[in-house]
């Protein structure tokens, strides 16, 4: 019945080639534009490190002096994202987390040793040891340093993929030396293809950005006197940064601050010693606001800083209420085309068809548009999304030979299974919510009615 | 075959009502050719559409062929419409886009029929009305009186008790007509009973009865005495 049902609709799409062309059409531009805008929120609302959702926190404490206006994002309810060095420092003490980071970005020159590079700048991160297995990132080569380098601090870097070919021609570089900044660093480790997508761990300068291309132990912050390229606020009106140590002593936020723990419920008993700690520090005048240290995870750290965006979601929005209308034109084409067919559906009646029979193959005829309309619809997307990477984001990839960086780009265009799979579902839904009225209407028609003008 | 007791219809609109059927009394006997005749408005095609169970009747009662259809919900009227009744139109209804074969499948799509039982079914109806070699067309292409036979063969793919047609000759000209009575006669001669709807005296009169219509009701009844030719006749006024 199926396929008798199917070839019953495909013939009676192609009675009237202009208005199934039509249907199909404007199911197609409503689906373009509702795909389009999907695409571009799933690709900023992935979760980047989900199956450590309730393990791995960011750490946010609120010195801010107890002034109103001060706020560091459009939610002035939030603490600053950053934290200063003798927060940091502080705790980085505390044994309850499993893994503690502390980090920031800065940058150096790098010398290559192969002949014909010259020395370019690059972006370092300056961490602590736990970095590489908090927040997973794959090994090609070697591995990570040990709290000892951080401390020591050893003369070992760990490198991108990408850092890992241009200096080395991507063989194992693991015990070859790079220069940073005229000091010599033994390599420990390269990293595979990273490109956590949001930049969660430091969304600081950019939260779609690529991961830096070098890593180096923490202690090389005071050893180097080694400044932090990215943010850095004061949050006190008294702090006032002159030198390197001041930066260290005052209170100006510019490291990120992550923790790992070992079980979920060790989350309570850190914000416990947070809590414990502002509250010691406001007896020495420090932390002048009631406590609002947050301790959260990955999911909430991105809906804090509005990763998603409400552009985003409006855009979702406006793309599934222009597909509402295409929907509600498309069900007005299709139930003039099945009025205007009511004598075939009479017929059909009265030739023994029930009424189910009648809906069901009306149905499968608008599930049929709906699948074409779906794939009109995804290679409008497709063509689209070419032509926002070409357009919109192309900026993004000038003055780059990073492929992580196209990778990073291409992945905002790019529709994965889950979307095409998405995509497919809702070319079947739109037709079914645009021809639900239609067939049912047509359902209902007394058989005699037409069987003499037919 | 047909027993309608007093049945009533009555179209309303929001300022008219139209008595179309006025307790109407009809008995069929299996195996018999009834032919219903009747000015525009009489309510023939309205006794067809009850007898067919394509309308729905006010009051009174109906069996078919045994079985009370007086108050069917529609999937049991679609039912014994696709397996008791097979329907001939005076516009023949063919599905335009449809070739002949696939015409003649229609009705059988809708039971539970293996394939190939459909297709034997389908050949056998068309060798009958003479269109096998025709079965690839689609109903354009073919004459007034082609596609009248074509009808037929959908109609009695099904092994109908009854056939039900509606102006059967309305559209086609005087040898065509005879040809599809012709047709009639002999599907009649096998055994399926027939009830027809025509304007035409001489055509009714190859009936075995003749039924005439005014205002719903019957107003005049020719029983002819034979019913496999129409020699004499003997009116009934009412």
């Amino acid at each position: 019945m199926l396929a008798h049902d199917l070839r019953m609709a495909w013939r009676s799409l192609r009675r009237n080639p202009f208005l199934s062309a039509l249907m199909v059409g404007a199911l197609a531009v409503g689906i373009t534009a509702s795909m389009i805008a999907i695409t571009l929120y799933h690709a900023r609302s992935g979760h980047p490190i989900a199956w450590k959702d309730d393990t791995l926190f960011a750490v946010t404490l609120d010195l801010r002096d107890d002034d109103p206006d001060q706020g560091f994002s459009r939610h002035p309810e939030y603490p600053p994202w950053q934290l200063t060095y003798r927060d940091a420092h502080a705790l980085y003490a505390s044994e309850i987390p499993m893994r503690s980071v502390m980090m920031y970005k800065a940058s150096q020159i790098v010398t290559p040793e192969r002949e014909g590079v010259k020395p370019f700048g690059v972006n370092i991160r300056v961490t602590t040891a736990d970095f590489f297995r908090a927040f997973d990132t794959p090994f090609l080569f070697g591995s990570g340093w040990s709290r000892a380098e951080d401390d020591a601090p050893g003369a070992v870097v760990v490198l991108s993929k990408f850092m890992n070919e241009k200096l080395f021609g991507g063989a194992n570089s693991v015990g070859r030396e790079v220069m940073l900044s005229g000091h010599s660093y033994r390599v420990l480790g390269v990293m595979g293809a990273w490109m956590p997508r949001p930049k969660y761990y430091d969304p600081n300068n950019g939260t779609f950005d690529i991961p830096e291309d070098v890593f180096i132990p923490f202690g090389w912050m005071q050893a180097l006197k080694l400044s932090t390229s990215g943010n850095t606020n004061c949050v006190s009106k008294r702090a006032k940064v002159t030198s390197f140590e001041s930066l260290l002593a005052e209170d100006c936020v510019w490291l990120q601050y992550w923790v790992e723990f070992r079980h979920p419920a060790d989350r309570d008993r850190y914000q416990i010693f947070v809590d414990n700690y502002t509250n010691d520090g406001r007896t020495h005048g420090r932390f002048p606001r009631k406590n609002n240290n947050r301790i959260v995870n990955v999911t909430t750290w991105l809906s804090m800083w509005d990763v998603v965006g409400d552009e985003s979601r409006m855009q979702v929005v406006l793309g599934l209420v222009f597909l509402g209308v295409c929907i509600l034109n498309t069900l007005g084409l299709m139930l003039a085309k099945f009025l205007s067919a009511a004598p075939i559906a009479g017929l059909r009646r009265a030739l023994g068809a029930n009424r189910m029979d009648i809906v069901r193959q009306h149905l499968i005829e608008v599930m049929v548009v709906g699948v074409l309309g779906g794939a009109a619809g995804l290679l409008l997307t497709l063509g689209g999304l070419a032509v926002l990477k070409g357009w919109l984001y192309s900026g993004m990839l000038i003055g780059s030979d990073n492929p992580d960086r196209v990778a990073l780009v291409q992945a905002f265009v790019h529709m994965d299974v889950s979307v095409i799979l998405f995509a497919i579902g809702l070319s079947l839904l739109t037709g079914l919510l645009a021809g639900l009225y239609p067939a049912y209407r047509i359902g209902r028609l007394a058989p005699a009615t037409f069987l003499k003008t037919q | 075959m047909i027993d309608m007791q007093a049945v009533s219809k009555i179209f309303r609109t929001d300022l008219v009502e139209t008595q179309a059927l006025r307790s109407f009394t009809l008995k069929v006997e299996t195996g018999e050719f009834v032919a219903i005749t009747g000015h525009s408005g009489s309510g023939k095609t309205t006794l067809l559409n009850v007898a067919g169970l394509l309308e729905e009747f006010d009051a009174g009662s109906y069996t078919l062929d045994g079985h009370d259809v007086t108050r069917l919900n529609d999937n049991e009227r679609s039912r014994i419409r696709n397996e008791k009744i097979g329907f001939i139109f005076q516009g023949f209804n063919l599905i335009p886009d449809l070739n002949i074969y696939d015409n003649v499948e229609e009705p059988l799509h809708y039971r539970s029929m293996p394939a190939q039982e459909r297709r034997e079914r389908i050949m056998r109806s068309l060798e009958r009305v003479g269109l096998s070699a025709r079965m690839g067309h689609i109903p354009s292409q073919l004459s007034g009186g082609q596609q009248q036979r074509a009808a037929i063969a959908r109609a009695i793919s099904g092994d109908p008790r009854v056939i039900l047609a509606d102006e059967p000759t309305g559209n086609l000209d005087t040898t065509m007509s005879n040809q599809i009575m012709d047709l009639l006669q002999e599907v009649n001669a096998a055994g399926t009973t027939i009830v027809m709807v025509t304007h035409n005296p001489e055509l009714a009169q190859r009936a075995h009865r003749q039924i005439h219509v005014v205002d719903g009701q019957i107003a005049q009844i020719h029983q002819f005495n034979s019913r496999t030719a129409s020699q004499s006749a003997t009116p009934v006024t009412l």
